[in-house]
C-alpha cells in the first residue's frame, strides 16, 4: 500500500507531499521523504557506483526503513518523485508503472498556465488524479 | 559486541597442554603463541595435575530432554581447559636414569594415558636433553614409545642448551602439535557429525548443539567454510524450534531461542564478513531480521524483543564497521536479487546504528509501559535478587543457598518477567539511544548524507528533550532547523521550531522564545492545504495548522504586551518582558525572522539637492497570521540628523513623552497596522542638509512597551525573496505602488553639494586673435555668503579634443609648443604687487592655472584677468572652477562653482606679397624660358628695380589699427644688407591706418637686387597692429590694447642678369586723329651681339608707320630703339599694335602684355593739365 507520494523541486524543496495512511505518522513520512533525497543525490552524483544509467528516470529502491520502502524517480527537469510504500513486496514493474502515470499527471499540472514553475503544486485536480493513481496501484498489487 | 562472552568474539585457538619440565614451559608456550596459527598452551608443572584434563562425570544426554540448547561454558572449556594435545616432557636424566626414575616415568605416563583417554586427547612424549651429546639409549626410547603407545614421530627429542638445536626442536614440537591438534579437532568434529548424519538424537535441541559443536571444531581447524555451514545449520534448526519446542515456559523459551539465534547469527555474520562476503552478510542479516521480527513474544516483555532487535542492528553495525571488508565498488552493489535489491545505505553502519537506535527507543517505550504495569501490581521485589544466568545460554535460574551448597531452581514465567523488568530498570536507555544516534550521525556525516545526519541529530535532540537536557537539545535542534529552512520543509521545520520554542521556554530565554514563536507564527502554513494531513505527533507545538499559528502568535504578543508566561510546569519562573528587561530583536538580511517583518526602503530619486525634500517610501510586510499594530516606527539613516520617527495618530499623544527626549523628526501616520501579507506603505519627505551619501540603515519598530524589532532596511531593487514563502503559490506583490520603483528603488540617495551662492563671470569679448594677449576678465561676486579660502582653477582644453601641444614640436617649455597658452593672471589694481607672497602659491602652466582668492565679503566682488595667447587659430574650452568655503567654521564642506567658455582663436591679419616689374618694361630672364614648370620663387633681374607690393587683409571681425609695416632683413641672412636695396615706396608712415574687417591694406616697396645670387632672401615683413576698441567697449572692459607684431616672411627670389631688356615707351594718352610716337627700346646688356627679330601686328584703330618685320642687331652694351608713328582712329581705351620681339640667340619671344600695350585715346585734346603732361612725356633717346 502506498503511504506517501511526494514531488521535490530543484532546491530539494517539497512541491507536493501527500500521505495516504490512516496512521499518525505524517511527520515521519516527511522525514523519510526528506532523507531519501540523500540517496537520490548519491545516485545522481555517482551514477557508476549505483549502476543505474542516467538515461533512466526510475531510480529504483532508494532505501528500506523498518516499515517502509522508498522508491525514487527523477524527471529530465530534475524534479524528483518519491514513493513510500508500506508493502515490502512490491514489484519494480508496478512501481515503474506508477511513476509513469504520476509523471503524466505532474506534467499536466505544471502545464497549467497559472502555475508558476518552482512553486508548490496546489491544484486540486492534480491531487485527485494522484489519489486515483494511488488507489488503482493498490488495487493492482492487491490482486 | 560487548554482550558476548570473550571466547565467542574471536575465533577459537588450538589448545595443547604441557606436563613436566616446568622450566621449559615459558619458552615453548611463547613460541607456540607466536606461530602463524597460534596455539595456546595449558601448562601443568607436574604430573600430579593430570586429573584436571580428565572428563568430569558425564550424564548421558541422549536419553532425556536436555535442559537447554547450549551450555554457557562449553566453548570456554574447549578453549581453556580441554587441550587437543598433551605433551609429556621428561628430561633425559629421568629416562636414562636409574630404574626408580624410569619407573616414575612409566607411572606418570600411565596416569596421563588414563587421564586423556576418555577425551581422545592426543599424546606427545618429549625427551628433553640439555645437549646433543647426552643421548638416551635406543632401548629406553623404544620402551618409552611402547609405553606411551605413540607413533615414533610423536616421540620427540628436545635439545635445550644449543640455540640452533633449540629452534629446531621447537619447530619440530610446534609441527607435531599442530598436526595432532588438527587430527584431534577433526576427529571430534567427525564424531559429532556422524551423530547428526545418523540423526541419532531424539531432540531437536541436540541437533542444534551438535551443529554448533561441529562448527566450533571446524573453527579450531580454521575451516571457515565448514564452520559457516554448520552454524547455518544450527541457525536453521533453531528457527525450526520456534513454536515447536515446549521445553520451557513460553516466555523463557523464546528468550533462549533468541539469545542462541543472536549468538549463531553473530558467528555467521562475522564469518561472512571475515570472508569479505559483504553482500551475503547483508542479505543474511536482512533474512535474520525478517525471521525474528515478528517473534515479539508476550506483551509484558515486549521490550525484551525490541532490546534484542536493537542489539542485532548494533552488533551488525559494529561488525560492518570493524570488518576489513570494504564496500564492494561499482555494479556489484546493486546485486542482491532483482526482487530485493540492496541499497547504498545497507552497506554502511550508519543505517544499522540508526535502526538500532530506533528499536532501542521502541524498547524504552515498551519498558516504560511494562514498568508502570509492574508497579501497579506491586510484588515482593526481593525475589529477583537471587536470579542469575543458568548454565545454559539464554536461561535464567534462581540460586538457592542450602547451607554450603548452591542449587539452581528454574523460574516461572511470572518470576522471569519480574526479574527482567527489574533488570531493565538499571539501564539508561536514553543515553544508549543518543550514543547510537551519534554514531549514526557521524557515519552519515562522513558519507555527506546531510539529511540523514540531520534526522539523526533531530532524534538525538528529541531524546535530550525527553531527558530534560534542554540546552543540548536546543543546540542540536538549531543545527537541524537551518537545513529544513533552506530546503523549505515547512512541516519538519514546524516540529523543530516547536521543540526549540519549548526548550527556550524551559530555559527561561525570553528572546529565543519570542524569536521562535514569531518564526513559527510566520511559517507558510495555510489553513486549507495542510490541515488534512496533520495527524499524529508533532512535538510540543502541536500539528502545523493555521489555528495553531494563530495561537502561537497570540501567545507571543501577549508576552510582548506584558502578560508573563510560565517558563516551566512548576511555575516557579516566568517569562516576561518588563521595563528592566526590555527585548530587542535584530533582523538581518539572512534572518528567518524576515518573514515576520520585512522592511524595504526606496528613495524616489537617485540624486537630491541638499535641503531639498526627497520622497522616501517605507514598505513593511509581515506574514504573521494576525494584524500587528506598531506603536512607533523609527527610520534610521547614516546621517542621524535625518532620522524620522513615525507614530500613528492615535498613539501620538502617548508617544510624545518618549519622543520629547530625542530631537528627531516626527511624522504621523493614520494607522500603523500590518496586515498579513500586505505591504504597509508609508511615504515621507526627507531633507538632508549634508552632501554625500544618504543611506537608510535600519527600521526600528516598537511593538510593545518594552519590545522593539530592528529590521535592516533593504532596497527593493536587490531584495531577496522571503525564505519559505518563495515556494508558496502566492500572488506577487510589490513593496511600492510604482512597479518601476519596486524594481529599481534603492535605499541610498546621493545628496549633492549645497548650492553655491556665488557668481563666477567670465567676461570674454568675442573671438581672440592669434598673436594678441587676450584678456578674459573673471569676476567672482559673493551673493549669498562670504567666500573663505577660495581657489580658482583654470584649465584650457582643446575644444575639438586632443592636446594643446603641437605634435611636431616636442620641446616641453618652448614658447611655441602650445598653440594656446595661459600666459598669466593679472590681479586687479595693484593687489598683485601687494600680495607678492601669494605669487608662489599661484601656479601657472601653459594650460593650467591655480590661483588663490582672498577673502571676499558678502556682496563684494573680486576680479582678475586671465591672459591667454593663441599661437595658432584654434578653438579652446576654458574651464574655470572656484572652490571655497561658505564660512570659516571647521568641517564645512567645500563648495564648487564651475564655469566654462568656448573661445575661438582667429587669425587677424593675412598678408600677401607680389613682385612686379616697372610699367612697360620687360626683362628677358633666361631661367623663365628654360624651366617651364611653375617655380614659386619669383625671378628678379639684377640691378633692375622691381616692385614689391605687400598686402594685409583684416580677416577678423573687429577693426584693427595698423601701426607700422616694414621689411626687415633676417638676422641669419647677413648678405642681404648689400645684396639688394629695398626702399619704401610711399612717403611717410602709415599714420595709424584703420583696417575694417575684410579690408586690404597694401604698401609698395621697390627692390633692386644687387647681387647675382640664385636664391636671395628678401627679408621679413613686420606688421605692427592692435585691436581697435570702440569707445564704449574700451570704457566698459577697461582693457588696454596691446600691440601685436605679425610677421610675414618674404620668399627667396631668383636674381639673374637679364640679357635683354625691352621697354615700351608710349605717351600716357593719345588724342583722336593726332599722331604720336611709340618707341620700343631694346637694351643689350650682354657682351654679345644680339640678333632680335621683330614684327608688328596691325591694329584697326591705329594708323601705323614704320617697319612691320625686320631683324636687327643690337650691339653689346648698347641699345636699339624702334620707333613708330601712330595716329589713332578711334577714341577710348585702345590696343596699340602688338609688337613681338624674338631673340634669336635665346630663342625667346617677348610680347608685351595687353595691359602694357593699351593707351587711352581722347576724342579731343583735354584742356586741363595738358602742359604738365606734355612736359613729362619721356623723350626718346636715340642711339
Amino acid at each position: 500500500m502506498i503511504a506517501c507520494v511526494a514531488v521535490v523541486g530543484h532546491q530539494n524543496n517539497p512541491l507536493y507531499l501527500q500521505s495516504f495512511t490512516e496512521a499518525d505518522d505524517a511527520l515521519k513520512l516527511h522525514h523519510i521523504v526528506h532523507c531519501s533525497l540523500d540517496v537520490i543525490d548519491e545516485r545522481v552524483n555517482n551514477p557508476k557506483k549505483s549502476g543505474t544509467t542516467l538515461n533512466e528516470a526510475f531510480l529504483g529502491l532508494l532505501y528500506p526503513t523498518e516499515n517502509y520502502k522508498i522508491y525514487g524517480y527523477l524527471t529530465n527537469t530534475k524534479v524528483k518523485f518519491i514513493l513510500v510504500t508500506t508493502d515490502l513486496d512490491v514489484k519494480d514493474a508496478d512501481v515503474r508503472n506508477f511513476f509513469r502515470k504520476f509523471h503524466l499527471a505532474y506534467v499536466d499540472a505544471v502545464s497549467n498556465p497559472f502555475h508558476v514553475p518552482g512553486k508548490k503544486i496546489t491544484s486540486r485536480t492534480f491531487a485527485e488524479r494522484v489519489s486515483n493513481i494511488v488507489n488503482t496501484f493498490w488495487l493492482n498489487t492487491a490482486v | 559486541m560487548d554482550g558476548y562472552a570473550e571466547e565467542l568474539q574471536t575465533p577459537p585457538v588450538t589448545l595443547i597442554s604441557l606436563v613436566g619440565c616446568p622450566e621449559l614451559h615459558p619458552t615453548i608456550s611463547s613460541y607456540l603463541h607466536s606461530k602463524q596459527t597460534p596455539i595456546n598452551t595449558l601448562a601443568l608443572p607436574d604430573f600430579s595435575k593430570i586429573p584436571v584434563l580428565g572428563r568430569t562425570q558425564k550424564e548421558t544426554v541422549d536419553c532425556r530432554q536436555p535442559d537447554g540448547i547450549l551450555k554457557r561454558d562449553w566453548l570456554l572449556k574447549h578453549r581453556t581447559r580441554v587441550p587437543a594435545v598433551v605433551a609429556a616432557l621428561f628430561s633425559s636424566d629421568q629416562v636414562s636414569g636409574d630404574p626408580e626414575a624410569w619407573l616414575q616415568v612409566c607411572t606418570d605416563l600411565e596416569n596421563l594415558k588414563t587421564g586423556v583417554r576418555g577425551r581422545n586427547i592426543k599424546l606427545v612424549v618429549v625427551v628433553v636433553q640439555s645437549t646433543y651429546k647426552d643421548e638416551v639409549s635406543e632401548d629406553r626410547i623404544i620402551a618409552l614409545r611402547k609405553h606411551a603407545e605413540v607413533d615414533s614421530k610423536y616421540l620427540l627429542i628436545f635439545i635445550q642448551n644449543d640455540a640452533s638445536e633449540l629452534t629446531r626442536s621447537l619447530k619440530r614440537l610446534g609441527g607435531a602439535f599442530a598436526e595432532l591438534a588438527k587430527i584431534y579437532y577433526r576427529d571430534e568434529g567427525q564424531r559429532i557429525k556422524t551423530r547428526i548424519e545418523k540423526k541419532s538424537f531424539k531432540f531437536n535441541v541436540l541437533n542444534i548443539r551438535y551443529c554448533f559443536k561441529v562448527a566450533v571444531y571446524a573453527e579450531f581447524r580454521r575451516d571457515w567454510v565448514e564452520a559457516l555451514k554448520f552454524y547455518e545449520d544450527a541457525y536453521r534448526a533453531l528457527h525450526e524450534m520456534v513454536g515447536t519446542s515446549t521445553r520451557l515456559p513460553a516466555i523463557q523459551r523464546l528468550v533462549e531461542i533468541k539469545t542462541v539465534a543472536d549468538l549463531l547469527h553473530f558467528k555467521i555474520s562475522a564469518l561472512l564478513l571475515h570472508g569479505r562476503k559483504v553482500i551475503e552478510a547483508v542479505m543474511w542479516f536482512r533474512q535474520h531480521i525478517l525471521s525474528y521480527k515478528m517473534l515479539v513474544g508476550a506483551p509484558e516483555v515486549v521490550f525484551l524483543h525490541w532490546d534484542w532487535m536493537s542489539r542485532q542492528f548494533l552488533i551488525f553495525a559494529e561488525l560492518l564497521e570493524t570488518s576489513a571488508a570494504t564496500i564492494p565498488s561499482n555494479a556489484s552493489l546493486v546485486l542482491g536479487t532483482s526482487e530485493k535489491p540492496l541499497t547504498e545505505w545497507e552497506f554502511h553502519p550508519a543505517y544499522y546504528y540508526e535502526l538500532a537506535a530506533h528499536y532501542m527507543r521502541e524498547k524504552k517505550y515498551c519498558q516504560e509501559v511494562a514498568l508502570s504495569a509492574s508497579e501497579t501490581s506491586k510484588r515482593i521485589g526481593s525475589s529477583s535478587e537471587s536470579v542469575i544466568q543458568s548454565v545454559f545460554i539464554g536461561q535464567f535460574a534462581r540460586l538457592l543457598e542450602q547451607g554450603e551448597a548452591f542449587a539452581m531452581q528454574t523460574l516461572t514465567d511470572a518470576e522471569y518477567v519480574h526479574y527482567a523488568v527489574a533488570e531493565g530498570k538499571r539501564f539508561q536507555d536514553s543515553y544508549e539511544i543518543i550514543a547510537l544516534l551519534k554514531k549514526s550521525f557521524e557515519s552519515y556525516s562522513s558519507l555527506k548524507a546531510q539529511r540523514m545526519a540531520s534526522y539523526c541529530r533531530n532524534q538525538m535532540a528529541r531524546e535530550y528533550f525527553a531527558l530534560g537536557e534542554f540546552g543540548n537539545a536546543k543546540s542540536l535542534f538549531d543545527g537541524v532547523a537551518s537545513l529544513y529552512m533552506q530546503e523549505g520543509w515547512i512541516t519538519l521545520l514546524w516540529e523543530i521550531l516547536g521543540y526549540l520554542r519549548e526548550c527556550s521556554r524551559k530555559l527561561g530565554s525570553v528572546k529565543d522564545f519570542i524569536e521562535y514563536s514569531l518564526e513559527m507564527a510566520a511559517l507558510p502554513i495555510s489553513s486549507v492545504a495542510e490541515s488534512s494531513s496533520c495527524k499524529g505527533e508533532y512535538g510540543p507545538a502541536g500539528p502545523p495548522t493555521f489555528p495553531q499559528r494563530e495561537m502561537i502568535h497570540k501567545e507571543a504578543f501577549g508576552l510582548v504586551k506584558g502578560e508573563p508566561i510560565l517558563a516551566s510546569d512548576e511555575g516557579n519562573c516566568a517569562l516576561a518582558i518588563t521595563e528592566d528587561q526590555p527585548l530587542h530583536l535584530e533582523i538581518d538580511l539572512i534572518s528567518p525572522l524576515r518573514m515576520v517583518l520585512l522592511s524595504s526602503v526606496a528613495f524616489h530619486d537617485k540624486v537630491v539637492k541638499p535641503g531639498a525634500p526627497i520622497s522616501l517610501t517605507l514598505s513593511l510586510l509581515s506574514q504573521l497570521p494576525h494584524p500587528v499594530e506598531i506603536n512607533q516606527l523609527e527610520i534610521q539613516f547614516n546621517q542621524s540628523a535625518c532620522n524620522v520617527t513615525i507614530a500613528s495618530v492615535i498613539k501620538e499623544a502617548a508617544m510624545a513623552s518618549y519622543i520629547g527626549e530625542t530631537s528627531t523628526h516626527v511624522e504621523t501616520a493614520p494607522n500603523l497596522i500590518l496586515l498579513t501579507n500586505k505591504w504597509l506603505r508609508l511615504t515621507y519627505d526627507i531633507k538632508s542638509e549634508q552632501g554625500g551619501k544618504l543611506e537608510c540603515v535600519s527600521v526600528i519598530a516598537r511593538l510593545g512597551p518594552y519590545f522593539t524589532i530592528c529590521c535592516r532596511a533593504e532596497s527593493p531593487a536587490s531584495m531577496d525573496d522571503l525564505p519559505l514563502w518563495k515556494f508558496e503559490d502566492l500572488v506577487q506583490t510589490f513593496p511600492t505602488r510604482d512597479p518601476a520603483l519596486a524594481f529599481s528603488g534603492q535605499k541610498v540617495v546621493q545628496v549633492e553639494e549645497p548650492d553655491p551662492q556665488v557668481d563666477l563671470v567670465l567676461g570674454a569679448t568675442g573671438p581672440a586673435l592669434v598673436g594678441e594677449r587676450f584678456f578674459i576678465p573673471v569676476t567672482v561676486t559673493s551673493k549669498g555668503h562670504a567666500i573663505y579660502s577660495g581657489e580658482l582653477k583654470i584649465n584650457l582644453v582643446d575644444a575639438k579634443g586632443g592636446g594643446l601641444v603641437s605634435p611636431r614640436k616636442t620641446e616641453p617649455f618652448s614658447m611655441d609648443s602650445h598653440h594656446v597658452e595661459l600666459l598669466g593672471i593679472s590681479e586687479p589694481d595693484g593687489e598683485g604687487e601687494s600680495q607678492a607672497g601669494v605669487d608662489n602659491i599661484k601656479k601657472i602652466q601653459q594650460s593650467f592655472g591655480l590661483l588663490p582668492i582672498p577673502f571676499i565679503k558678502l556682496g563684494d566682488s573680486w576680479c582678475c584677468k586671465l591672459e591667454i595667447k593663441w599661437n595658432r587659430p584654434k578653438p579652446i574650452m576654458l574651464y574655470v572652477s572656484l572652490g571655497y568655503l561658505p564660512n570659516s567654521e571647521a568641517g564645512v564642506q567645500k563648495v564648487h562653482v564651475h564655469k566654462s567658455l568656448q573661445i575661438d582663436g582667429e587669425t587677424a591679419i593675412v598678408m600677401g606679397h607680389h613682385f612686379m616689374l616697372p610699367y612697360r618694361q620687360h626683362s628677358l630672364l633666361l631661367s623663365r624660358i628654360k624651366s617651364h614648370d611653375s617655380d614659386d620663387s619669383p625671378s628678379l633681374a639684377l640691378n633692375q628695380t622691381s616692385i614689391l607690393i605687400i598686402s594685409a587683409k583684416n580677416c577678423s571681425e573687429v577693426p584693427l589699427r595698423l601701426k607700422s609695416m616694414s621689411i626687415e632683413m633676417d638676422d641669419d641672412d647677413d648678405e642681404i644688407g648689400y645684396s639688394c636695396t629695398v626702399r619704401q615706396g610711399g612717403d611717410g608712415p602709415l599714420d595709424d591706418a584703420l583696417l575694417v574687417p575684410g579690408e586690404y591694406f597694401k604698401k609698395v616697396f621697390s627692390i633692386v637686387p644687387e647681387l647675382n645670387f640664385p636664391r636671395l632672401a628678401t627679408g621679413t615683413v613686420s606688421l605692427r597692429w592692435n585691436r581697435e576698441f570702440g569707445f564704449e567697449e574700451q570704457s566698459r572692459s577697461e582693457l588696454t590694447a596691446t600691440e601685436v607684431l605679425t610677421r610675414h616672411k618674404l620668399p627667396h627670389v631668383n636674381v639673374e642678369m637679364a640679357p635683354l631688356i625691352v621697354s615700351l615707351e608710349c605717351p600716357p594718352h593719345a588724342i583722336l586723329g593726332s599722331p604720336f610716337t611709340c618707341y620700343v627700346r631694346i637694351q643689350n646688356q650682354t657682351e654679345l651681339l644680339q640678333e632680335v627679330k621683330y614684327s608688328l601686328a596691325d591694329s584697326q584703330t591705329f594708323l601705323c608707320s614704320g617697319f612691320h618685320n625686320d631683324t636687327i642687331f643690337v650691339l653689346p652694351k648698347s641699345e636699339h630703339i624702334l620707333g613708330y608713328k601712330l595716329v589713332s582712329l578711334a577714341s577710348g581705351v585702345q590696343q596699340l599694335p602688338q609688337v613681338t620681339l624674338t631673340s634669336l640667340r635665346y630663342s625667346a619671344e617677348l610680347r608685351p602684355s595687353l595691359s602694357a600695350s593699351t593707351v587711352f585715346v581722347f576724342p579731343f585734346e583735354p584742356q586741363i593739365m595738358m602742359d604738365d603732361l606734355g612736359s613729362k612725356l619721356p623723350e626718346p633717346i636715340f642711339t
